[in-house]
């Protein structure tokens, strides 16, 4: 799309407009730039202070390391109560099938709530709305309650029921949303062509909708990955245990030693942020193709 | 809503069965089961004594619990105009013919939102460090030492300050939403309106804003329940201190649920922050509808009302002349 | 094999030290280190390890007839076992005690403290506790009356090791006469001040002024130095009870106050105690003693700043005084830092070198494992093992400390620094009580809050006390 907008020009080259878009131009890029400085800022400070000791950071916060150590992360990493390749592959488990599971719900869910006329249409939509205002933090005790009574903590597929049903509400009202704007020409068409609804729906509507399941599933790959009050009153067993919940296992109270708690965490954000930015471009372009012309 | 297909209504039933039920349990059966303790005088452990409405009058007369309910208010506030507004800003600018790099601007901006709170509330407790943080070192650099404060120990201060961390996170967060609903709208739209000579501020108000009012409505319903139940950012970084000035109402719910163990207040504070939510989410839909629609439109409304009412009253008139 | 060779090499030291010889045990400072790989590699080498029990003084060895799982929860991480004896100890204990009965599997779940309490509570609330647990001695009140904890008294009267147990730490974990936990990890102080003799030499005072008057003439010199005079941290808002008012208040109150708190007939609005409020109000509000952001930041950050030289003092407990000393080791100031009790106060009509010790939590067991007596056994074993001399022992011979049980320390084999601190805590001074390991969270969660507003000079003393007093009454009416 920004291709195009730059092919169109209104060709009008008077040399005080020329000054003003230039002007125009520089400012922009400025505050564009400026935003996303602030934005990647944090990950590049936590990097290179994790590589301090805590005394060097202690007595500078923002300078760069004179003697870079990996002191931290050999101390994190061999910790045997870690067990990270366990908890990576968990935490893997669980992100893949929850946002899968979140895409293909909400789609199918947001599509009929935004275009199927049903008696239960407005209630439906109303409840799922109200999901949203559940506050999860004083709610813990019911929620384990629940699910122990239930016998449905701890297992493998434990986490998936709240990572699903607690990220539901804001996905179906993504794709509710978008699909508002979609021309219903497109679907009459199909009807008209003999097209049944599951076909209209997989076949002709989720190809449109793309853009949108593509912001809902990275929106959620992150939140089911840093997850962890679920995480915390619902797995016991260690062999089950996700990333920020295994890493909680031996940290301690030392929490004034900052530059290990930053090698910590960029532990546990690793592999999320190397495929975030491995794939950004494919994402974004996700994010933003395929819209509907018209 | 589609008028000319009519799927069959066990196929819609089936598609939404296994959802709907996975939902309503996993989402309102603790829900209900907090409805249910809330008439209890419960400390933790088996014995619970049905103590009938006393919980909600306590609730109804608790000024911290109402306190914590304005600081919610003012975070919905600011988290809507900062959050928002400044992701539709950036969006607007990001798709403007005259930025480069489009692509590293939204990789970038969308960075803080994947990062968990515990961590964004880590790095801006190391901005607002008194002794060693970046925004007193930099008072310093600029000679204001006299502006250096405690930050986060200033009672009027605090709430702002832990609503910037948040800000923050989520404006890459509404930048994507945004995004892929400014992508739907047809180039040839914007172009059209360029040669027209629309300025871009005015294609902003009067052709982006119009086209993507359903999605920003969506947004503005998710900042609103999002803050409504707060939590995260600010217990890492005050855990609703000092005092109780940057208090909110599940951290209340949830220091008076484990930290004093009445499991039973505890409950019934979880129902009134729902009630509470569903009122303030109920009260800006009816807001921003009032402000979505545009301003013709309801004068058009208005004058058809009229219209209809002049009708009426001649009918009226015809009849009692009869 | 390298592993197989440390694990022996562990188990022999440890085959030493638990014997209780006492003649050449690790120095303090090293041993954590060593130590804190120990629980780890012997569950890779449960063989090297057989020997070292039977050495053991007295465990009751190999005769539970119980053979299946205990779950047990704890907030000994292995990062927390670094530098901190009781965790050590603890997790050292605990393997030991895995590697003796190899018919029973222990499902450890271990979670940093914070969220341990969470984690906890929730269990309690859904009744489904684990089978042992480590309970805090603000909840047995409470817990008992649920009836979710079982009733150990006639276990610790008849236990093998009853004659060594130091009886007064039952008390947080005394209800209604009966007993609910054993007294575990170690004792230690809460309120201590910690200091650099050098620093306080040059501000004109040889040793810590025992009256704040004279602490805050101190803080006149170290102003003018632009160092902090005490460091502090509250922004956990426990902290201003547990290490200040817990201590201070007793130099108001004396000690029959807080029997009256606990025996449910005290009164948060006495005058000796508001009096002691007042004080404090005025120390962290009026004086320039303590570092400003002391409501800012925890007291993990405050000890920084007087490890960096930054404060000239520090107040917090044991575990701070423990966390510095692996700090600076290898540090001059570390030769230099002293302790002491918390100055006199002005007014304060009850003074003596006041400093509160306790044993905070206890190892309980869940009500529901009675169903099964063999299994009872195997808790019981468990409890009294972890928290008998075999704890005693290693934690007074590598760190100079102790637990439920007493344990002779030879204090000649270590550094200066162990000792001052083990006389601090256990010799020179008299102790007091934690008021939170009493009474129940609910009102220490309104006193703590309010406290933090009232230092900032945000809320009257007066006004503080009457709303615990309130919370209390609350609590009583129960």
């Amino acid at each position: 799309m920004a291709k195009d907008m730059k092919m169109t020009k209104v060709e009008d080259n008077s040399a005080g407009t020329r000054v003003k878009r230039g002007v125009l131009t520089v400012v922009i890029n400025f505050f564009l730039w400026f935003f996303s400085l602030t934005c990647i800022f944090p990950l590049f400070w936590m990097l290179y202070s994790s590589l301090k000791e805590k005394r060097v950071f202690n007595a500078d916060i923002m300078g760069l390391p004179k003697e870079p150590t990996l002191a931290n992360y050999t101390k994190i990493l061999s910790n045997k109560d870690y067990r990270l390749m366990q908890s990576v592959g968990n935490s893997a488990r669980t992100t893949i099938l929850s946002v899968l599971l979140i895409v293909i719900i909400a789609f199918i869910v947001g599509y009929i709530l935004s275009r199927i006329d049903f008696a239960l249409n407005k209630p439906l939509y109303v409840m799922f709305l109200m999901g949203m205002l559940i506050p999860i933090h004083s709610l813990m005790v019911p929620i384990y309650i629940i699910f122990s009574k239930m016998g449905l903590s701890n297992h493998w597929y434990t986490l998936l029921l709240p990572y699903v049903s607690f990220a539901l509400p804001m996905s179906i009202f993504l794709v509710q949303g978008y699909v508002k704007g979609i021309p219903t020409e497109l679907e009459e068409a199909a009807a008209i062509d003999g097209s049944t609804f599951s076909k209209t729906l997989f076949g002709i509507i989720l190809p449109v909708c793309k853009p949108i399941l593509v912001t809902v599933a990275i929106i959620n790959v992150f939140s089911c990955w840093n997850e962890f009050s679920f995480a915390l009153i619902l797995i016991k067993d260690r062999a089950l245990y996700t990333v920020p919940l295994g890493l909680k296992q031996f940290t301690g109270q030392f929490t004034s030693d900052y530059p290990k708690i930053m090698s910590a965490m960029l532990i546990t954000m690793a592999p999320i942020v190397i495929f975030y930015f491995a794939f950004s471009k494919q994402i974004i372009k996700g994010m933003v193709a395929g819209a509907v012309k018209g | 809503m589609l008028k000319s297909i009519k799927p069959k209504k066990w196929v819609v039933a089936a598609y939404l069965a296994v959802p709907v039920a996975l939902y309503v349990f996993t989402v309102f059966a603790p829900l209900v089961a907090a409805l249910f303790y809330s008439f209890f005088e419960w400390k933790g452990g088996p014995v619970k004594t049905f103590n009938g409405f006393a919980n909600y009058a306590q609730l109804f007369s608790d000024e911290v619990f109402w306190s914590s309910f304005w600081h919610n208010i003012f975070l919905v506030i600011v988290c809507i105009i900062g959050q928002i507004g400044i992701a539709f800003i950036v969006v607007l600018l990001i798709n403007s013919k005259v930025t480069k790099l489009q692509g590293i601007h939204r990789t970038f901006g969308f960075f803080p939102s994947t990062i968990s709170a515990v961590c964004i509330g880590f790095i801006w407790q190391m901005i607002y460090d008194s002794k060693r943080g970046l925004l007193n070192y930099f008072l310093e650099k600029i000679g204001r030492e006299d502006l250096q404060k405690v930050w986060l120990n200033e009672p009027g201060l605090v709430m702002l300050l832990v609503s910037i961390p948040l800000i923050w996170q989520f404006i890459g967060y509404y930048m994507v939403i945004l995004l892929s609903a400014v992508s739907s709208i047809s180039t040839e739209v914007l172009e059209s309106a360029e040669i027209d000579g629309a300025t871009g501020i005015q294609r902003a108000r009067y052709i982006v804003l119009p086209l993507i009012k359903n999605t920003l409505l969506v947004c503005i319903t998710l900042c609103v329940a999002g803050n409504m139940k707060a939590f995260d950012n600010i217990y890492v970084m005050t855990a609703g201190g000092p005092g109780y000035s940057s208090m909110v109402m599940a951290m209340y719910g949830y220091k008076v649920s484990f930290e004093q163990s009445n499991l039973g207040y505890g409950s019934c504070i979880s129902v009134g922050i729902f009630v509470l939510a569903l009122a303030v989410i109920g009260g800006s839909q009816l807001l921003m509808n009032y402000f979505m629609t545009d301003s013709y439109d309801r004068r058009e409304a208005k004058h058809l009302k009229e219209i209809e009412k002049a009708r009426k009253q001649a009918i009226k008139a015809r009849k009692a002349n009869k | 094999m390298k592993k197989k060779v440390v694990s022996i090499l562990l188990a022999t030291s440890m085959v030493a030290t638990l014997a209780g010889c006492g003649s050449d045990p690790a120095p303090a400072a090293e041993a954590p280190a060593a130590e804190a790989e120990a629980p780890a590699a012997e569950e890779e080498a449960p063989a090297a390890e057989e020997e070292a029990p039977a050495a053991d003084a007295g465990t009751t060895t190999g005769d539970l007839a119980y053979s299946g799982n205990i779950s047990i929860m704890h907030f000994s991480t292995s990062e927390e076992s670094e530098g901190n004896g009781g965790s050590d100890g603890f997790r050292t204990c605990l393997a030991n005690w895995q590697s003796d009965h190899g018919s029973i599997t222990l499902d450890e779940e271990v979670l940093a403290n914070d969220d341990y309490k969470t984690q906890i509570a929730t269990r309690a609330a859904a009744d489904d506790l684990p089978d042992v647990f480590l309970l805090q001695g603000m909840n047995t009140i409470s817990w008992a009356k649920q009836g979710i904890v079982y009733d150990l008294t006639d276990s610790i009267k008849n236990s093998p090791y009853a004659s060594q147990y130091n009886m007064d730490y039952l008390v947080p974990f005394t209800a209604d006469g009966k007993y609910y936990a054993y007294p575990a990890l170690t004792g230690g102080t809460c309120t201590v001040v910690i200091y650099d003799e050098a620093m306080w030499k040059e501000a004109g005072f040889d040793s810590f002024p025992t009256t704040w008057a004279d602490v805050e003439k101190a803080a006149e010199y170290f102003s003018g130095q632009g160092i902090d005079t005490i460091a502090f941290g509250n922004s956990g808002q426990w902290q201003l009870n547990s290490c200040f008012v817990s201590c201070l208040g007793y130099q108001y109150t004396g000690t029959q106050w807080f029997s009256d708190i606990i025996a449910g007939t005290g009164n948060f609005e006495a005058p000796e105690f508001v009096a002691a409020l007042t004080e404090t109000q005025r120390l962290f509000h009026d004086t320039n003693i303590f570092n400003k952001d002391f409501n800012a930041v925890s007291n993990e950050d405050a000890r920084e700043y007087y490890i960096s030289g930054d404060a000239a003092a520090f107040i917090g407990g044991n575990w701070d005084a423990s966390y510095i000393q692996a700090t600076l080791e290898g540090d001059p100031k570390k030769d230099t830092t002293k302790f002491a009790v918390l100055p006199q106060a002005a007014d304060a009509g009850k003074y003596e070198k006041f400093q509160n010790i306790g044993l905070g939590y206890g190892m309980a067991i869940s009500a529901k494992v009675a169903e099964d007596p063999d299994k009872l056994a195997a808790c019981i074993d468990l409890c009294q093992y972890l928290t008998g001399p075999a704890f005693s022992e290693f934690v007074g011979a590598n760190y100079a400390l102790a637990g439920f049980c007493s344990s002779d320390v030879d204090l000649s084999a270590f550094d200066q620094y162990t000792q001052d601190f083990y006389n601090f805590s256990y010799v020179d001074n008299k102790g007091c009580e934690i008021y939170d390991s009493y009474v129940d969270g609910s009102v220490w969660s309104v006193l703590n809050t309010e406290m933090q507003e009232m230092v900032n000079g945000d809320k009257e003393p007066a006004t503080v006390a009457a709303d615990t007093q309130a919370a209390y009454k609350a609590y009583l009416g129960q």
